[in-house]
């Protein structure tokens, strides 16, 4: 007689096999010319993002069920690539993930509600969205990078020359390495966190209502920095050359002002928080 | 029941399943024909792709002429869900997204120095088409369960932005920080709107 036990790895083994079957990978390739356009649109699960050797992209799907459908279409230099929902998907029998290859210099917009989103190795435009997506972006140079969440954390590392806008509601917010023209971070409640040298002469802006704000940068940074919070507290740890004239009261505790470094290649760090705390922190030797 | 007649009860009964409805179809063609592709537009309306769409600007700019004509109302009528069958009401969430921007915009720009002090009072947070977070978190019930009290949460912590950024605003009306404070949130405010219409969701 079967006992008790070995009928239930029985039901585990079966249910297991059910679900292998019902997985399935779909791969697509797609000659691209230069400058490419590559959207991916995903209601469940991942998408990530590298560059590919030459002017194709590749994308593999893993399906996981056969309750979603992978869409695809390409109308020149332009690739869409949909999640498409059948009837009674849900999270988990609509979620496929996606590895996709891409030339360096295309543009990609990612989105999913519920999945990581990563890319890296790019110098194109890089739009990622989704409610609870978590966001990892990494060695992309001169590109915009734009980040849209609600709760997902957001980490962005050694983004050269960006155009970096982040949009966070909640999620804390990650920037290494990060420099360009224009960074600005807005949140509504996220901690933000910036490490770098506030670099390539740009304007910086971190803002979010109730969260903290740590800056870490080195000494020899140039910079004219301004920190205000409304509510809450501010730490200076690297000695700025005070400003003559302010907008703002300077209350000490509350806000500090002044530039570090050379003034005529210094960048303008604008760091605002209403109830946060804000920290400006000396980077040491060894970070 | 005659033509006209069946094309204004439509509006009640939109599927033509009604005793009298039927009735008038199996005798007329060109009524069957016209509720056949309404049928079409409806099912092919629910495919289109996020990228097939216009900017919420266009739909604001839809909305603000449908209120100047007349045809629409501030108020949002009394429908019971943004999800109803037509599921036309659907399309003013980005316009209210797009409104929200627009505030904050507008608000921004009443922080030059020469306007400060004859506009220090506008700050009006009614939404313009009646949307409000009712009406956003209908929407949010279309997304993954597990993201409810996520949606919850964050708006509870958005309006409170928006409110202590509108008291730093009363306080200090010559502070251009806390009107762009103030931009800010309401920018905030439109991106949960946004997510909340996430049209990669089915």
């Amino acid at each position: 007689m079967v006992s008790r036990r070995t009928a239930k790895l029985v039901a585990i083994g079966v249910l297991a096999a059910g679900a292998l079957v019902a997985e399935s990978k779909k791969e697509y390739h797609f000659t691209v010319g230069s400058k490419a356009g590559v959207s991916v649109m995903n209601p469940y699960g991942s998408i990530s993002v590298r560059p590919s050797s030459n002017n194709t992209v590749v994308v593999n799907a893993v399906l996981h069920s056969d309750r979603v459908e992978v869409d695809n279409n390409q109308n020149g230099n332009r690739v869409d690539i949909q999640s498409h929902l059948l009837a009674g998907a849900d999270s988990d029998s609509g979620r496929v993930d996606y590895e996709v290859l891409v030339p360096a210099d295309a543009s990609i917009t990612l989105h999913s509600s519920t999945g990581s989103l990563h890319a890296e190795k790019l110098h194109g435009d890089v739009t990622l969205e989704g409610p609870g997506a978590t966001v990892d972006v990494r060695d992309v140079t001169d590109a915009h990078v734009h980040v849209k969440t609600m709760n997902g954390a957001v980490n962005l590392n050694n983004i050269q020359n960006g155009h970096v806008e982040v949009d966070s509601l909640s999620g804390e917010v990650t920037l290494t390495g990060v420099n360009g023209p224009l960074v600005q971070v807005v949140s509504t409640s996220g901690r933000i966190n910036y490490i770098g040298d506030f670099g390539n002469s740009g304007e910086y802006r971190l803002t979010s209502h109730s969260g903290d704000i740590e800056a870490t940068i080195p000494e020899w940074t140039s910079a004219d920095v301004s920190a205000r919070s409304v509510r809450g507290e501010v730490h200076d740890d690297i000695p700025l050359q005070p400003k003559t004239h302010n907008w703002f009261p300077i209350d000490k505790g509350r806000a500090f002002a002044g530039t570090m470094g050379r003034v005529a290649v210094s960048s303008t760090v604008v760091l605002r928080t209403f109830s946060g705390k804000i920290h400006l922190r000396k980077r040491s030797e060894q970070q | 029941m005659n033509c006209v007649e069946l094309q204004q009860s439509l509006a009640a009964v939109e599927d033509g399943s009604s005793k009298e409805q039927r009735a008038h179809l199996r005798t007329c063609p060109a009524c069957s024909s016209l509720l056949e592709d309404l049928k079409r537009i409806v099912a092919e309306a629910g495919e289109l792709q996020a990228a097939d769409e216009p900017s919420p600007r266009v739909w604001n700019s839809i909305a603000i002429a449908l209120r100047q004509e007349g045809l629409i109302r501030p108020q949002r009528p009394p429908v019971p869900s943004f999800s109803a069958r037509w599921g036309w009401a659907r399309w003013l969430v980005p316009a209210a997204a797009a409104s929200l921007l627009v505030l904050g915009v507008y608000l921004h720009q009443q922080s030059l120095p020469n306007q400060l002090a004859e506009h220090a009072a506008v700050a009006p947070v009614a939404n313009p088409l009646g949307l409000d977070d009712d009406d956003l978190m209908q929407e949010v019930a279309n997304n993954p369960p597990a993201m409810k009290p996520e949606f919850e949460e964050n708006l509870r912590r958005v309006n409170e932005s928006i409110r202590d950024a509108q008291s730093l605003v009363d306080e200090s009306p010559n502070d251009p920080e806390a009107r762009r404070a103030l931009m800010d949130a309401y920018q905030q405010k439109s991106m949960l709107f946004e997510m909340a219409m996430d049209r990669s969701l089915p």
